[in-house]
């Protein structure tokens, strides 16, 4: 029963990596611009988020420390203070894309404008952190969040063919418009391999106590946890690609996005595609805002718990506030959620490498993980995706920002 | 003991486990003709923005300054308060009676009155 429940993490967390604002955006344009084509992006990205997830508990459950802590101690504050300040920056604006995108949902559903949703919204969230502990932040959303699975209904009543599917998981050239098709490769791989998720996961292992004879259950979460989401991901790809496609319908907004369930679930598709847009995004709005109050406080040594009194650890409470309290007044501004969203993603994959290859340092220092190193092929494939995403997103970006 | 990679940055708890910081610098006594001996280490964002830079080290001050939980000085604690150095530094005070639970105990004063933050 207890390894059910500590999948719910893995589960949570990759609601948190695939469906929400990122996640959705990018799946559902590179469906409608490329149709099944760029399914492989989304299999890379859930295989590297993974790995990183299973090493990230694997730290903390070896070392007893999160990851921010341990690049704290191995790499001294002189060279965390640039990891961490991306770190930060990258929160803010997901934070404030993730905030966008719940109102969004909401005016799907009402017709209410979505900056007028915006505050509520934070309320409900911030109320949620502050009157709940760890276990029921991740288990009412890894509840709700079943129901972004309607993608992969969505796709499966669809019925697309099989072999094409199976081989769009291999790379190939697109016909039209490479770069904006390297640039979808690469949104897409920034939208699911969020910085915060990893130091997330790596606290929540600490709340959770998990042993380290349980390793196991963190392999077996992380690597299912994921599996999971790589599967909503892609439904939300081929469902796209075979309705917004043959339509010539390019998204540039989430009410076009939302028409992707109309063959699949008639008129309950705008508000089952709201309802999983939603809960998807504040799921990851309380990750986020609950991975800034953690990443502050490990870094700086101050005491922190979701499962704690709020006021016993008054710096972490307030450092969670904090954050939400700035995404809700840029939110309130009125960026287009889309454009937030593209933006942070596309600029995760360039500092990805900072945040990486220390963290790849960290599993092969029996200091920290023991026994437990990386193997070989584990640190090659994650340190080769790192850097040729970012050497390609620093190419592809400016061409992308140039042609668009 | 190699003080950048054991001693420097290490979370500081006090007798009671309780988070203190961590260590932001450690002091030395440069000796004529002995090696240097550490003498004390410190913990607080004044000590932590002075290592970073001069300006940083201001800019700390200043900040804990206008919210009026100056620290004045980083907490420095002696090396003979120092119990053991393993995963974290284990040090002979009470956290709560140091200045490096100035800025905790301030923004606790507000946290304590806000519903549900002592359940």
């Amino acid at each position: 029963m207890s390894v059910i429940v500590d999948l719910v993490l893995g589960i949570v967390t990759s609601i948190g990596g695939f469906v929400e604002v990122g996640s959705i955006s990018t799946s559902a344009q590179a469906g409608s611009e490329y149709g099944f084509q760029l399914l492989w992006a989304i299999a890379v990205a859930g295989a590297m988020l993974a790995l990183l997830t299973e090493m990230s508990g694997r730290l903390s459950v070896m070392s007893r420390r999160s990851l921010a802590a341990a690049v704290r101690e191995r790499f001294g504050i002189h060279f965390q203070v640039v990891p961490l300040a991306s770190e930060l920056v990258l929160d803010l604006l997901l934070l404030t894309a993730e905030l966008g995108g719940a109102g969004i949902a909401v005016k799907l559903l009402t017709g209410i404008g979505f900056q007028w949703a915006i505050i509520p919204i934070a309320m409900v969230v911030w109320a949620v952190l502050w009157f709940s502990g760890f276990a029921v932040v991740e288990h009412g959303i890894g509840l709700l969040g079943l129901v972004t699975l309607s993608f992969v209904v969505s796709a499966w009543r669809l019925g697309p063919d099989a072999g094409d599917l199976a081989r769009s998981l291999i790379p190939s050239l697109p016909t039209h418009d490479h770069v904006r098709y390297a640039f979808l490769a690469i949104s897409i791989v920034g939208a699911t391999v969020s910085p915060y998720l990893l130091n997330f996961y790596a606290s929540g292992t600490l709340e959770e106590e998990m042993k380290q004879e349980e390793l196991w259950v963190n392999t077996a979460t992380t690597f299912g946890g994921n599996m999971f989401g790589t599967v909503v991901a892609m439904g939300g790809l081929v469902t796209s690609a075979m309705v917004l496609q043959p339509l010539h319908i390019q998204v540039d907004s989430y009410e076009q996005a939302a028409l992707m369930f109309v063959p699949a679930f008639g008129r309950w598709a705008v508000a089952l595609f709201a309802l999983s847009l939603g809960i998807g995004c504040i799921g990851a709005a309380l990750e986020i805002s609950l991975n800034t109050g953690y990443v502050l406080s490990q870094v700086f040594g101050w005491s922190w718990s979701a499962n704690r009194p709020r006021a016993e650890n008054a710096r972490f409470s307030c450092a969670f506030t904090c954050v939400l309290i700035a995404a809700t007044a840029i939110a309130v501004l009125g960026f287009d959620p889309l454009r937030l969203t593209m933006i942070s993603v596309a600029l995760t994959v360039v500092v990805m490498p900072v945040m990486v290859l220390p963290f790849l340092v960290l599993m092969n220092d029996t200091k920290f993980v023991k026994a437990r190193t990386n193997t070989p092929v584990g640190n090659a494939i994650l340190a080769v995706l790192t850097l040729a995403g970012a050497l390609f997103a620093l190419v592809v970006i400016p061409l992308e920002i140039l042609g668009g | 003991m190699h003080l950048v990679r054991d001693l420097l940055d290490k979370a500081v708890v006090d007798r009671n486990g309780r988070e203190m910081g961590r260590v932001d610098r450690v002091v030395l006594d440069l000796r004529d003709g002995a090696p240097p001996r550490v003498v004390s280490i410190e913990v607080g964002a004044s000590a932590l923005g002075r290592r970073l830079g001069r300006r940083c080290g201001r800019w700390a001050a200043a900040l804990l300054h206008a919210f009026g939980v100056d620290e004045g000085q980083p907490l420095r604690i002696h090396v003979s308060q120092i119990l053991g150095v393993t995963d974290t530094v284990k040090v002979d005070l009470a956290f709560g009676e140091t200045s490096a639970a100035n800025v905790e105990r301030t923004l606790r004063r507000i946290v304590a009155a806000v519903p549900g933050a002592n359940r």
